[in-house]
């Protein structure tokens, strides 16, 4: 059906003529700019910066995890700290749509700055089908602006490269398998990060929250579908919702905020199924959180809708 | 074989050539303002979903309608498509009674060709505001869903097909199916 080892090849050598000189690449360590980082660095070899920005947004151990992985994969890397500039960037903003464009534009000024000291004036991302699709264009409405296309600033100089842009996850699966990438079976994870699972305002405390119930709902779904009580999901995580309920702790009124979890199955990310997840699963995850987290949160409630009418990630 | 992918604007048109192309057929997407005739040599039409009501945005169809019109081979219309389609040749549509998003159980009454060999019952995957309230003469229903009672059609003389749901989505059962008994016809029109 797809000929992963075809694609690499012919991808491989138009990168070759595509990047005539020097080239940074957007990497968050996930699958498609990994898989596209690694094409990119055998086409052009050194010529290629890989660099990661710990947006303050990212999982629990993220930002080790990558550079230890980058590694191992044995490419040229440099991770940047710029999470006081996403933080400031986002401060009091909580429509989605402009949390997205702010966290684009954040993005490409940073890579803007390690661009120059590179001497770059390529930057490949690792822009996958969906990302276009439901950024919009003169003939599709915007789903949402996915921060590698609808959220680009106008006025952004370097020229952009995309070889996976015809590709669906479960393709890039496919290449990164060929390539024997070690993040070839990891979930997707969106580009703005914690900051769209938090409806609202992304603040540094909600986004703590976030990160702690996110860390929770995939050790109990990696743990579950290990021990084959259910199939690991496409997609698993949480999200910080904006209203708060009324609860009991120890006698005492709990008066706390209210996580959503999200799992769905899915090929490609353009349709999916919300994950038939055991009940015993569910009331693990759902004590886990309201104990651990009995300071912030007292309610969980889990998300049953399909995509459509919902999207996958809640903005 | 050439079959082009009209691209309406769906969330789905790009998945419509990657089933094609999964099926070893030579395929593009083009913009639904390409002229006529440089559509005119492909082997036949997939017609794809998109946003525009079609009842009050049928200009945002672009050339839709002279595909319909003009070209002579299979045509496949799909969502936003089929209810172009179904208008452009006198049928009427307007808002569903229940929209359908998501999961719904197809009910096939006639196979019609598209489909040939498949169960009479499968769960397909919708996503759409309207529906085709009444069909031209010249069209006949293939099948239903509990809440939309004309979900497939097909011309009753020539090789036009529409669908409500998105054979094209990995959540459709028999999706593939679907697209290689189109496949299927416009093998025997080119003989």
């Amino acid at each position: 059906m797809f000929d992963a080892k075809g694609f690499v090849e012919e991808k491989v050598e138009e990168l070759r003529t595509a990047i005539p000189g020097r080239a940074i690449i957007a990497c968050s360590g996930g699958v498609d700019s990994t898989v596209a980082a690694d094409m990119v660095a055998k086409a052009i070899g050194d010529r290629l910066l890989t660099v990661y920005v710990d947006t303050g947004l990212m999982r629990k151990g993220e930002n080790q995890y990558v550079d230890e992985m980058f590694r191992r994969l044995g490419i040229n890397y440099e991770i940047v700290d710029a999470s006081e500039e996403f933080f400031k960037a986002l401060k009091g903003v909580s429509e989605p749509e402009r949390k997205r464009k702010i966290i684009g534009e954040r993005f490409i000024r940073v890579f803007e700055r390690k661009a120059k000291e590179f001497h770059a004036e390529y930057l490949v991302q690792g822009t996958i089908a969906p990302d276009w699709i439901e950024s919009g264009d003169h003939l599709r409405d915007t789903i949402k602006s996915h921060h590698n296309v609808g959220g680009l600033p106008e006025d952004m100089h370097l020229q952009l490269v995309e070889p996976l842009r015809d590709l669906y996850k479960d393709e890039v699966r496919k290449v990164a398998r060929y390539l024997g990438i070690e993040v070839c079976e990891r979930q997707p994870f969106p580009g703005p990060a914690l900051a769209i699972r938090v409806i609202g305002e992304a603040t540094p405390d909600a986004v703590e929250i976030v990160r702690d119930a996110c860390a929770i709902v995939e050790e109990e779904l990696e743990k579950a579908s290990d021990q084959g009580k259910m199939e690991r999901p496409w997609q698993y995580f949480a999200v910080l919702l904006p209203c708060q309920s009324v609860g009991v702790h120890g006698d005492r009124r709990a008066y706390g905020k209210t996580i959503a979890i999200r799992a769905v199955s899915s090929i490609d990310g353009m349709s999916a199924a919300y994950s038939r997840i055991p009940h015993d699963v569910l009331e693990r995850m759902s004590t886990r959180i309201t104990n651990e987290m009995k300071a912030d949160v007292n309610r969980v409630v889990y998300d049953i809708t399909h995509k459509p009418p919902a999207t996958i990630e809640w903005e | 074989m050439k079959v082009l992918v009209v691209d309406n604007g769906g969330q789905w048109t790009h998945r419509e050539w990657r089933v094609l192309k999964y099926l070893k057929v030579d395929t593009k997407i083009v913009p639904n303002s390409t002229p006529f005739e440089e559509v005119e040599e492909a082997d036949a039409l997939v017609l794809s979903g998109g946003s525009p009501s079609v009842a009050c945005e049928a200009g945002r169809m672009g050339n839709n309608g002279v595909y319909l019109d003009r070209f002579p081979g299979p045509i496949l219309a799909i969502c936003a498509g089929h209810q172009f389609m179904c208008t452009h040749f006198g049928g009427s549509i307007g808002p569903a009674q229940r929209p359908e998003f998501g999961a719904a159980a197809l009910h096939v009454l006639e196979e019609g060709e598209i489909f040939s060999g498949l169960p009479k019952q499968f769960q397909v995957w919708e996503s759409h505001n309207d529906e085709v309230k009444s069909l031209p003469d010249a069209f006949q229903v293939l099948a239903r869903t509990d809440d939309c009672p004309i979900e497939a059609v097909r011309h009753r003389s020539r090789p036009l097909f529409g669908l409500q749901f998105h054979p094209e989505v990995e959540n459709t059962e028999h999706g593939y199916e679907i697209f290689q008994n189109f496949l299927k016809v416009v093998e025997s029109w080119k003989r």
